[in-house]
């Protein structure tokens, strides 16, 4: 996957918080509008929907006397080891592409919404259709040549899209402080950062939340173990001590005449 | 005299076998979301929307009869006399093949840990399938936290239940009979529960 897995080199220095992403995201995917309120800031909407696969959000930081903004680009990451795959009961739900994009198929969603809880980012949505929603990175303008909408789109080359190792050399040549280069085996979206993750709302290690991780990688197989293991000792019982027959008292006091 | 005496009501045979039907629904629509190995199980429910669908039926009638189940009986299995004791100390004489007896009541200590086990996985699987039904609904750490858990009840559910199938069929004869039509042998009463069979029969 190495040589042929493509992403995102988001370099948040450049980004200018026009939102051109959001709104070419939603032409190409052909994404209904949202209604939104005003809430007191330049962000909007305020969180990822259904009909929302990237946005951009404003990190305010207020000193003694002037406020700065960070901006992020929010999306799916694409995850190398992607918690929300490692979840999903129905294959070819979510499934990769070879450009190693974790695309979904609404057809094969059944609604368990196991991705929305295995998700590291908290990125999966469902809408109205009860079925799984994200970003698809443009699957469909990838595998034509072109770059995602929103790569297309963006004024200042903020949203850069190639090759994954391309990408992540040359950030790395001009001495960025990037963030995804091998956290859950690579995002798929890298980001060149002006200062600690924590800041822009991103989780400093990345990684499959304790409890998923427990229950699909601990408690699945020691489960199947467990239950051929009590069918197996049973069996076991049965053939070496045997069942408790009645037969056995009555050679002793007890009678049967009854 | 009869040689039969009656050992589980009507009701309590049929709430019984509610409480069985469910389970064994919730086992097979269930598997298919415990892991993709067990995808194929989802055909019986003609695919996986319907499976969960089934599931979170079967859901609330295991949750409702079993946990009524368990709080009707809750007195007698909680209740642990120096004749239980003695029977844990020699794991009920299943280890071996020397023929033991023990001064039992109705229930012996292992169907009471059994019923006890149940009470808390029902409650416990009914509480964590509420969040996994409507994660949007509640924090993302307890919709989590409960994955874990139903998954770790549902096997602890069904390596205990396995147990007590075992137990009350082929390795204990004469036993099934008291869940499919009420009744046991008084020899049956005399071997497995004397104390029982004292207070009903009155010998």
């Amino acid at each position: 996957m190495a040589e042929t897995r493509k992403g995102f080199l988001i370099d948040t220095t450049r980004c200018i918080g026009c939102r051109s992403c959001q709104v070419a995201c939603k032409q190409w995917n052909k994404l209904e509008a949202d209604k939104t309120a005003n809430q007191g800031s330049f962000e909007n909407p305020r969180d990822l929907t259904p009909n929302l696969y990237n946005r951009i959000r404003f990190v305010e930081q207020a000193d003694s006397n002037s406020v700065k903004w960070l901006f992020l680009n929010e999306r799916c990451m694409h995850c190398g080891d992607a918690g929300c795959m490692k979840v999903c009961p129905s294959p070819g739900a979510l499934y990769r592409t070879k450009e190693g994009i974790v695309a979904f198929n609404r057809e094969k969603c059944i609604s368990c919404k196991y991705c929305v809880s295995a998700c590291p980012f908290n990125i999966p949505r469902y809408g109205a259709d009860d079925k799984v929603s994200k970003c698809n990175l443009c699957g469909d303008r990838v595998a034509g040549g072109m770059p995602p909408a929103c790569a297309k789109a963006c004024p200042t080359q903020s949203i850069q899209f190639g090759n994954r190792s391309e990408l992540v050399a040359r950030a790395k040549a001009a001495k960025k402080s990037i963030y995804g280069e091998s956290d859950l085996m690579g995002l798929g979206v890298v980001y060149a950062l002006e200062g600690k993750p924590e800041q822009y709302g991103l989780p400093a290690k990345p990684s499959i939340p304790v409890s998923i991780f427990l229950w699909k990688d601990v408690i699945k197989p020691l489960g199947i173990l467990g239950f051929w293991g009590s069918v197996g000792a049973m069996l076991l019982h049965y053939v070496t001590i045997g069942p408790k027959k009645l037969e056995d008292e009555t050679n002793n006091k007890e009678g049967s005449h009854e | 005299m009869s040689n039969y005496i009656e050992r589980f009501s009507a009701r309590e045979r049929v709430l019984h076998w509610i409480v069985t039907g469910s389970f064994f629904t919730l086992l097979l629509s269930g598997l298919g979301l415990y892991s993709r190995l067990f995808n194929g199980y989802f055909t019986l429910f003609g695919g996986g929307r319907n499976a969960i669908v089934v599931h979170k039926i079967a859901g609330v009638v295991f949750f409702l009869s079993s946990l009524y189940m368990y709080l009707s009986h809750r007195k007698e299995v909680a209740a642990f006399d120096a004749d239980d004791r003695s029977w844990i100390e020699q794991r009920g004489g299943y280890l071996s093949r020397k023929a033991t007896h023990f001064n039992i009541g109705k229930y012996n200590p292992g169907q009471k840990l059994f019923a006890l086990f149940i009470g808390a996985a029902t409650l416990l699987l009914g509480v964590t399938g509420i969040f996994i039904w409507s994660p949007a609904s509640f924090p993302r750490w307890l919709v989590q936290l409960s994955l874990l858990v139903h998954g770790l009840f549902f096997v602890l559910s069904v390596m205990f239940v396995i147990v007590h199938v075992y137990l009350a069929t082929i390795g204990n004869p004469g036993t099934i009979e008291a869940m499919l039509w009420g009744r046991v042998t008084r020899p049956w009463a005399r071997k497995h529960h004397p104390k029982w069979y004292k207070d009903v029969a009155g010998e």
